[in-house]
């Protein structure tokens, strides 16, 4: 099973920022990593981490622009499981995200997620928002986060 | 709405601390185009790597992305990193990082997927390959880990002189890191960044000279943890000029010096 992560770390690159003295505030970019921590990266239930992760997405996840609706939402101590079916077949797929990820965004049952392919992994996302992301193998080692020194 | 450049500095002059230093660090929803993009711009770029690999055995470069527009500066790329390959044939980058809202900076070891999933101004990857004869010294360097890290200085300001050790802003530190790990002396010392810093000035690097103005100084420094002057020579801030390290003075010295190849970009298709 992958594991499930969330990249927590709120973080400003430590590059040459100077839009604070050159460009107007409400313009100002950061080199906040925003997007990453604002990532909440996810993990299939039952997908086995001895087959390779792209043979082991399930058919519901399997094809872009898929609209799936999210049937359950279970609670546990190891985060938040969806169930989700696909619309146009009812092909079933379930998707665990930690709590800290599940927290971030509103997912109820009878939400609809929308499905969207990378070479990277399968992202759902509703409402113009990433509710999930689901890494392949590549993936992993694309998000690898690790801080060296403290 | 477009604002000259005093007007902003009085704006942040004016305005709580808090709330400038906190819309830097501010949580923003992730759209799924913003995802996208970064991972393309990630996966165009390993590709890249990949094919320099096989072409002739590249295994380091100095890694560049645009986070921000310095285009006011004449400085097309914000931020650097050292990105190497790892024994399972992807690849991470080593690069510092300013802890949100803090003066502290520390190291991380990323793959470019994060490194790319940044707010970018330009959805554009630039590098420099380091000349053959280096790439097995500081592949070993990079991997072992020990030396780049003599160089760290926690203490941070993004604008910090390039030729001081009070602070070390993340363009620095590689820059330092360059220096740890090609010459022995440097790590051989207590501070490594004295070392660091004059080996670079033998090799004839030279910092990028900025010009802010006294009220831009103001601006940026009132309640922002992260950014200080008053490591820079008083003939030198007084006078309005900051040299610090930046992106494109680093590419524009190691090409120039044979200590690497010429600049090479990757650029996704700008979206409306």
């Amino acid at each position: 099973m992958f594991r499930t992560r969330f990249l927590h770390h709120t973080l400003l690159a430590a590059g040459l920022s100077l839009s604070l003295l050159t460009t107007p505030a409400a313009h100002a970019r950061s080199e906040a990593s925003v997007a990453v921590s604002a990532l909440p990266v996810a993990s299939l239930v039952g997908a086995s981490a001895a087959v390779s992760a792209v043979t082991t997405v399930p058919l519901a996840l399997s094809a872009g622009g898929a609209v799936l609706v999210v049937k359950t939402v279970e609670l546990s101590a190891q985060g938040t499981v969806w169930v989700l079916e696909r619309l146009s077949d009812g092909a079933r797929a379930s998707v665990r995200l930690s709590s800290r990820a599940a927290g971030a965004t509103s997912v109820g049952v009878g939400t609809l997620v929308t499905v969207s392919l990378t070479g990277a992994g399968v992202l759902l996302s509703a409402a113009g928002q990433v509710l999930a992301f689901i890494p392949n193998a590549m993936g992993e080692a694309l998000l690898a986060n690790e801080q060296v020194t403290r | 709405m477009k604002l000259r450049p005093i007007v902003v500095a009085l704006m942040l002059a004016a305005s709580a601390g808090a709330a400038q230093a906190g819309q830097s660090c501010e949580q923003k929803p992730l759209t799924p185009q913003a995802l996208q993009r970064g991972l393309e711009l990630a996966l165009q770029t390993q590709a890249a790597l990949d094919a320099a690999h096989q072409r002739d055995g590249t295994r380091v470069v100095v890694l560049a992305r645009a986070g921000q527009d310095l285009s006011a500066h004449g400085l097309r790329h914000s931020h650097l990193g050292w990105a190497y390959r790892w024994p399972d044939g992807t690849w991470r980058v080593l690069h510092k990082l300013n802890d949100c809202g803090t003066a502290q900076g520390q190291l991380y070891r990323q793959g470019l997927g994060v490194f790319f999933l940044d707010d970018l101004w330009r959805h554009e990857a630039a590098w420099v390959v380091p000349a053959a004869e280096l790439q097995a010294p500081l592949h070993a360097a990079l991997s072992a880990g020990e030396r780049p890290l003599r160089v760290h200085q926690p203490a941070y300001s993004m604008v910090s002189y390039a030729w001081g050790t009070r602070f070390q802003q993340s363009n620095q530190w590689a820059l330092e890191a360059l220096a740890a790990m090609l010459e022995p002396g440097v790590t051989a010392t207590t501070n490594a960044r004295e070392p660091a810093q004059a080996w670079l000035r033998f090799k004839g690097y030279q910092p990028t000279r900025l010009t802010v103005r006294p009220l831009q100084r103001l601006g940026a420094r009132v309640g922002t943890a992260h950014i200080a002057f008053d490591d820079h020579p008083n003939e030198l801030r007084f006078s309005d000029r900051i040299d610090t390290v930046t992106v494109d003075s680093v590419f524009a010295w190691m090409a120039a010096s044979g200590l690497s190849g010429p600049v090479q970009t990757l650029a996704l298709p700008a979206t409306n």
